[in-house]
């Protein structure tokens, strides 16, 4: 592009701090909004009154994930707080514009990278209450065993990284190992370990494998005395018990208003879990409990999520004896993927297929239908907002990531606080990157 | 299974159920008449609920969906843009309530908002859950929501000027790539270029004459 003399811009040796205001304002006077950026982006010295800007992340160990936090310091006390987040923004929504409705299975994964068959089922689930499809028995006992598995694995790994960032190096290497019989079971029903796209519009991939109940037997023997190995060595360590008690305190009245959900929320005493509020996939049939605390803080955070273990364990003990025989895949082939076998085999099976997966085929929903679905994943409620258009792909995917609303009260929390303590609240929350900026 | 019951926390009987699809939804009953009659759609699918509503009553009625009827929870905003299609208004902003303390009964509230105006009053004082709902709203649409204190950029960079989510917004290659200034060389300088005027804005449409012209100008190989 040719260089007009209107587009020549600044020049890089350093202007002064004053046109660099003016610049800052007119680029901002241009913005719709005209909202001035407030914080100060790099490290400043003294202002005058022993304060100082701190970055936290995005590349700090302890944010696990491109998190970057903007810290007012005074001695080590913060005293304002503010986040920047958007660091791993990748448009997932706007793909999901793009996209047909089965091709989008493959980027939930991405978005809670740590228990990517939850963001399976959860978006599955919409796009099928969207379309009034209701997946066989099977499918669903299977959706919920698997989805009870991630969640373990999800909370266990949160776990075991507070305790890491907490001086409780060791917990962080035994929930690895324990987390890793999860990943196996994964691995055998659908080949990989992170991001599974196990599911698909209507049912899911393929059936388990014939050896899936052993392992999920020797998982149920394997799994449990880990609890009681990890409260045994947190409980009964000093520095973690004193870094998390009273720390980031949460009040109930905050966590509604907040739009906390999950086990942040019920720490808090929020009593919300959509599994129990709002059943899906059979979730009523399963007797379970849904955990609550009082206090709020992170200590209680970490109380929660190891109860909430309990209860997932609980859910997969009664889905394993009651796990129904039949088809795993709803059976209108107008909106689910044939068998593969059968499309090799049979011609109807193939021009199903066909159908299904050419762009400008596809399942389609009614003109103008939108629809709200949650389902709970590990770090609270995720929710998909699907309007159609009639075309095969969706109008307008809205993900409500659980990550993005519990964060949004951090900067509120560590306030007052000192640096120390952010690491142990930020920690308790396991703000998913990939799911918070989608 | 059956599909999930969203007015109520369970439908128990078939009777139920029958009476549930027939009926408002509660938080519709409720509203005083002169509110009631600012609604002008209610409409359902798979048994969940949405109202309509114009921009200049969205205010009123959520105040009173928080104060009288306490609706606690704001679960999402979302927007969704229009761009050619036959809507009254390009966008619909989209807010998702629920209330927790009464059987945890959802519904959605959708507002037609002006293109042109693209400005709605904030809530953030009525939730808290709203001040980065309607940031993130306003990063992806450019949709103004007055009264928020905290209407930064969100996920994009603080110095970018385009709208993703608006469906005139390219969806790769040069017009995407030319919203980051850039450094080029000068002489023996290095000099950051401003980036181009934002391509696409609201109100205008992709492949226009225009648009198409000012692409063919801008791919011209570089002197």
């Amino acid at each position: 592009m040719t260089q007009s003399p209107e587009n020549s811009g600044r020049e890089t040796p350093v202007p002064s701090a004053a046109t660099l205001e003016k610049e800052l304002e007119k680029g901002w006077k241009d913005h719709r909004s005209g909202v001035r950026p407030s914080s100060v982006s790099s490290i400043t010295d003294d202002d005058g009154e022993g304060r100082m800007v701190m970055n936290f992340g995005p590349q700090h160990p302890a944010t696990h994930g491109t998190l970057r936090s903007i810290f007012t310091l005074e001695g080590e006390s913060i005293v304002e707080a503010d986040v920047e987040i958007g660091y791993l923004h990748t448009g997932f929504e706007k793909l999901g514009e793009n996209m047909t409705y089965q091709q989008w299975v493959t980027v939930s994964d991405r978005m809670n990278y740590l228990s990517a068959i939850n963001n399976n089922v959860g978006y599955s689930v919409a796009v099928e209450e969207l379309l009034g499809i209701e997946v066989p028995p099977r499918c669903a006992a299977l959706r919920v065993i698997m989805c009870e598995l991630s969640r373990i694995a999800d909370h266990v790994l949160c776990v075991g990284l507070q305790g890491m960032d907490l001086g409780a190096f060791s917990v962080m290497l035994w929930s690895f190992e324990k987390r890793e019989l999860v990943y196996d079971i994964i691995e055998a029903v659908c080949g990989a370990r992170l991001t599974t796209s196990w599911t698909r519009v209507g049912g899911i991939m393929r059936d388990v494998p014939e050896f899936f109940p052993d392992l999920v037997y020797s998982f149920l023997d394997e799994f449990p005395p880990i609890i009681e190995e990890i409260h045994g060595m947190l409980l009964n360590n000093k520095i973690f018990v004193d870094r998390v008690k009273n720390v980031g305190t949460v009040t109930t009245e905050q966590a509604r208003s907040y739009g906390l959900t999950g086990p942040i929320g019920r720490s808090s005493g929020l009593d919300v879990d959509v599994r129990r509020d709002r059943p899906y996939l059979g979730y009523e049939n399963y007797d379970f409990k849904v955990p609550l605390q009082t206090e709020g803080d992170s200590f209680s955070r970490y109380m929660q999520r190891m109860e909430e273990i309990e209860q997932s364990l609980e859910i997969i003990r009664q889905a394993m004896a009651t796990l129904p025989k039949g088809e795993v895949v709803h059976d209108d082939f107008k909106t689910s993927l044939p068998k593969k076998d059968a499309v090799h085999k049979d011609m109807e099976s193939l021009i199903h297929h066909f159908k299904l997966v050419m762009l400008g085929h596809g399942i389609r929903p009614e003109t103008g239908k939108s629809l709200y679905s949650c389902t709970e994943a590990p770090c609270g409620e995720l929710g998909f907002f699907i309007a159609s258009d009639g075309s095969d792909t969706p109008y307008r995917l809205r993900v409500r990531p659980p990550s993005l609303y519990n964060y949004g009260l951090f900067p509120r929390l560590v306030e007052g606080g000192m640096i120390s303590d952010a690491v142990a609240v930020l920690s308790s929350f396991h703000v998913i990157a990939g799911e918070l900026d989608r | 299974m059956k599909s999930r019951s969203w007015s109520a926390k369970t439908a128990s009987t078939v009777e139920s159920m029958v009476v549930e699809m027939s009926a408002q939804h509660p938080a519709y009953d409720a509203l005083p008449a002169d509110l009631q009659s600012k609604i002008f759609e209610v409409f359902e699918h798979q048994g969940q609920v949405g109202m309509r509503c114009n921009a200049a009553d969205q205010r009123t009625l959520l105040e009173h969906f928080r104060l009288s009827q306490n609706y606690d929870f704001l679960v999402d905003v979302t927007a969704i843009d229009h761009l050619g299609k036959d809507a009254p208004e390009r966008f619909e902003v989209v807010y998702m309530l629920r209330a927790l303390q009464s059987n945890h009964s959802f519904f959605r509230l959708h507002v037609w908002l002006d293109e042109r105006l693209a400005s709605l009053p904030s809530v953030f004082d009525l939730w808290d859950s709203a001040r980065w709902g309607e940031r993130e709203t306003h990063d992806m649409f450019g949709i103004v929501f007055d009264g928020n204190p905290d209407l930064r950029r969100f996920l994009m960079p603080e110095d970018f000027p385009g709208f993703p989510l608006l469906k005139d917004y390219p969806l790769k290659g040069r017009d995407e790539r030319r919203q980051f200034p850039k450094v080029v060389a000068r002489g023996d300088r290095m000099v950051e270029e401003e980036p181009d005027p934002y391509p696409t804005s609201i109100g205008r449409q992709m492949h226009t004459p225009d648009y198409i012209e000012e692409v063919r100008r801008d791919s011209k190989p570089r002197e």
